[in-house]
């Protein structure tokens, strides 16, 4: 929370059924941004009921954020209470064999329902000033779009979104997908099926600039115990992570605007238009060393803990603070 | 067949000049054979400032009451009519982009889950859920609501980084820009209770004090009337009913002549007495009385204002309360808000036995009574706003599953709450604040 020192970096929240090391990898990622100043990270929520899967992304986002000091929350993880808990991967149960590492969530009530959580940081953030990730079904995102004045609210003060939708998240909630990109009220950038297998997270730099980096770190063990070594993984929700946290530094290349629906069968179309609201994004060959140093250099950055005054972003320093009457929103919107 | 006709409920003991005491529940106010009358729900709420040293407020289990935590001890006696709610949040108490103002804004939006507007002048907050309550069933009862304080009423100036004082020192808001302030002086309670409904002009009070005449002098004409009516039960539970009244009205006087004695410079109202213990008493008293006689069904009472820096020099703490709050997990300085913190809750406690010992129906006044004893800050170092300290004690007319600790979800709405509360109260309302739904699992199903 920043204190009459100007705009601060954008507001980052981040959904996920966390199926993937790479949906893991990216809260690391997502993190690594934060101490860079590129972002300041809101909250984290998980769109399947599982206990274990939260407890281990919890304890992540402890890593990063620190203990609880003067004015400053360690917010819960957002987790959807109903649905199939789906598998649960020797990734989030492996790190806590290490006796330094404890799991925070024991029970539901360990966790928030992700559309308060939502809620409330939106109203935390300044007009403009944020960004949704969707690295996984759609289905949090959905339901938070039939919330009582939470389309306004994303309207008020989220500037884009950018959605990893590869046919696999798709698939899981058709009929999400569909309502997000009918509905969401920003810019939508996607990450379709092409970035992930393009641009594959390198395993090797688990025992090397992990190791060297942040030995502490909570993802070398899980990446071991997701799959069998030497691996390498597809990074749909790196790559719209790292587009999110930064638009402009061209790691890749944005198709015209237009309109991208999701057929039934799981892929997606695109209708270029000047009005249209959608953006597909797409691997530049250029671009790909430069991408997969972001990746090993944010992910395995030490944490920096959250300070309660940062520097405002240089690039938004004249921008206006402003500020929605939240009251006005969440009041005029029965649900 | 049976023909007694029953005493109506809203009966009044009326006398010389402007007196009128309501009456408890008596039994000859059910008519004879019928069913048994289901007595009316009350709610109140005891807001205590500055947060909590949670770790003494917090229990280490969920689920039913063993050892109780270190500042609950004081309601140990009473611990299986009591329920712990933990993780409950006020959101609207945050920052929120305003900055600083936690104190401020936590108060403010306590009752009303809005964000308050930051600024002395312009005064913005909305209706507090007592007053949509009391809107729909106050016309039952004499008073609406009571407006209850111990510490400051002032409506202006800058309580909190630019917060006015008219959201430190209120917890119930007619509307967006009306607060409700509370009465401090137990003597103007008492007049506005067993009066015309205000309190005595000064020529009023100096006839009645010059002939040092109790309250219950001007209405024995209509006390013996009734007496004659009644079955001895009935009397019995009429005579300890004014007695309580004269028991109140001697704390008074004795609270009036000592401030004529020993601090003719004090900052309160003639009638408040300087022990803090001896205000909540009475004023705490006066509230079992207006429930027993069903005068209101809805309190506020703001034990201290939110930032007070009140010391507690009666048990050995001549810091402030607030700064001791900021404490810097500091030992002595956070021992130091233990004590007080416990003895707040000492305090509560006595009025928690009066309702208890308080019989109405076939149980107690306290089984129809919800009083919800909190702070709109948890560990006040941090000025976090989650996870407020928050009991209620009573089972609300057999509703609360009490004698147990129970945790909402991280971040659950504190208006969730006040939804299962206005339901209590019998008033259906869809949303209020920042509401997400109604808080379950509470009840005896």
């Amino acid at each position: 929370m920043q204190f009459g020192r100007g705009k601060p970096s954008a507001g980052a929240f981040y959904d996920s059924d966390f199926t993937t090391i790479d949906e893991v990898l990216a809260v690391g990622l997502l993190n690594g941004l934060q101490g860079k100043n590129d972002c300041r990270v809101a909250i984290v929520t998980m769109s399947r009921p599982n206990l274990a899967v939260c407890g281990y992304i919890d304890m992540v986002e402890r890593y990063y954020r620190g203990s609880a000091g003067n004015f400053a929350q360690v917010p819960p993880i957002g987790m959807r209470t109903t649905g199939q808990p789906g598998e649960t991967s020797a990734a989030f149960t492996v790190p806590f064999a290490s006796k330094k590492r404890v799991n925070p969530v024991k029970t539901v009530i360990d966790t928030g329902d992700p559309n308060t959580l939502f809620r409330n940081y939106l109203q935390a953030q300044y007009d403009q000033n944020g960004f949704f990730i969707l690295a996984g079904p759609a289905t949090n995102l959905a339901a938070a779009l039939e919330f009582r004045g939470m389309k306004e609210l994303i309207a008020a003060k989220m500037k884009y979104l950018v959605a990893a939708l590869p046919e696999r998240n798709i698939k899981a909630d058709v009929a999400a997908a569909k309502k997000v990109l009918a509905e969401w009220p920003t810019p939508v950038y996607v990450v379709g099926e092409d970035i992930g297998t393009a641009i594959e997270f390198p395993g090797a730099s688990i025992d090397k600039e992990f190791a060297a980096n942040s030995p502490e770190n909570p993802f070398s063990d899980a990446y071991k115990a997701y799959k069998p070594m030497p691996y390498n993984a597809p990074s749909w929700a790196m790559a719209a992570t790292l587009y999110a946290g930064r638009p402009k530094e061209g790691y890749f290349k944005a198709s015209e605007p237009g309109t991208i629906t999701v057929r039934d069968d799981g892929k997606l179309g695109f209708t270029a238009s000047a009005q249209g609201r959608h953006q597909m994004l797409s691997v530049d060959p250029a671009q790909k060393d430069k991408v997969l140093q972001a990746y090993i250099d944010l992910t395995s950055a030490k944490p920096v803990f959250p300070q309660r005054f940062r520097p405002p972003v240089a690039d938004d320093k004249k921008a206006d603070d402003k500020k929605s009457d939240v009251k006005k929103i969440i009041e005029e919107k029965p649900q | 067949m049976i023909t007694r006709k029953a005493l109506p409920r809203r009966t009044f003991l009326r006398g010389i000049g402007t007196a009128a005491i309501g009456l408890p529940f008596l039994d000859a106010m059910s008519p004879a054979m019928a069913a048994t009358t289901k007595s009316p729900v009350r709610m109140a709420f005891f807001y205590v400032p500055n947060g909590m040293i949670m770790d003494a407020w917090n229990p280490s289990y969920e689920g039913a009451f063993q050892e109780l935590p270190r500042t609950l001890k004081p309601l140990e006696p009473f611990k299986d009519d009591m329920l712990q709610i933990g993780n409950l949040t006020h959101n609207t108490g945050r920052a929120l982009l305003d900055g600083a103002g936690d104190h401020g804004r936590c108060s403010g939006s306590y009752l009303t889950g809005i964000q308050v507007k930051k600024s002395l002048v312009e005064i913005k907050n909305g209706i507090s859920f007592d007053q949509i309550v009391a809107n729909e069933i106050g016309k039952q009862t004499r008073f609406p609501s009571l407006e209850l304080g111990m510490e400051d009423a002032r409506q202006a100036g800058d309580c909190d980084s630019g917060y006015s004082c008219a959201y430190t020192n209120n917890l119930a808001w007619r509307s967006e820009t009306q607060p409700l302030p509370p009465t401090l002086d137990p003597r103007a309670l008492f007049e506005r209770m067993f009066g015309s409904g205000q309190p005595m002009t000064p020529a009023e009070r100096a006839r009645q004090s010059k002939y040092r005449r109790s309250i219950l002098d001007y209405v024995t004409d209509d006390t013996h009337k009734l007496e004659t009516s009644l079955g001895p039960t009935d009397r019995r539970k009429l005579d300890e009913y004014l007695s309580s009244i004269r028991e109140v009205e001697r704390q008074i006087e004795r609270a009036e002549k000592d401030n004529q004695q020993i601090d003719p410079h004090m900052d309160k109202p003639y009638g408040v007495p300087a022990d803090f213990a001896e205000h909540f008493r009475m004023m705490s008293n006066m509230v079992a009385i207006a429930f027993q006689a069903d005068q209101t069904r809805i309190v506020t009472f703001l034990m201290t204002r939110e930032g007070s820096s009140r010391p507690y020099r009666e048990l050995g703490i001549p810091d402030g309360h607030h700064p001791l709050t900021h404490h810097r997990n500091q030992a002595e300085l956070m021992e130091k808000v233990r004590v007080i913190n416990q003895y707040h809750v000492q305090q509560f406690a006595s009025i928690v036995e009066k309702l208890k010992s308080t019989k109405e129906g076939d149980g107690t006044l306290l089984d129809n009574s919800m009083l919800v004893y909190g702070a709109g800050l948890s560990d006040p170092n941090a000025h976090l706003h989650e996870d407020l300290p928050t009991i209620i004690v009573g089972k609300g007319g057999n509703y609360f599953k009490t004698g147990r600790r129970v945790l909402a979800r991280r971040e659950t709405p504190m208006c969730n709450l006040f939804l299962t509360m206005m339901d209590r109260m019998g008033l259906h309302v869809e949303n209020f604040g920042d509401s997400t739904g109604r808080l379950d699992g509470l009840d005896l199903a």
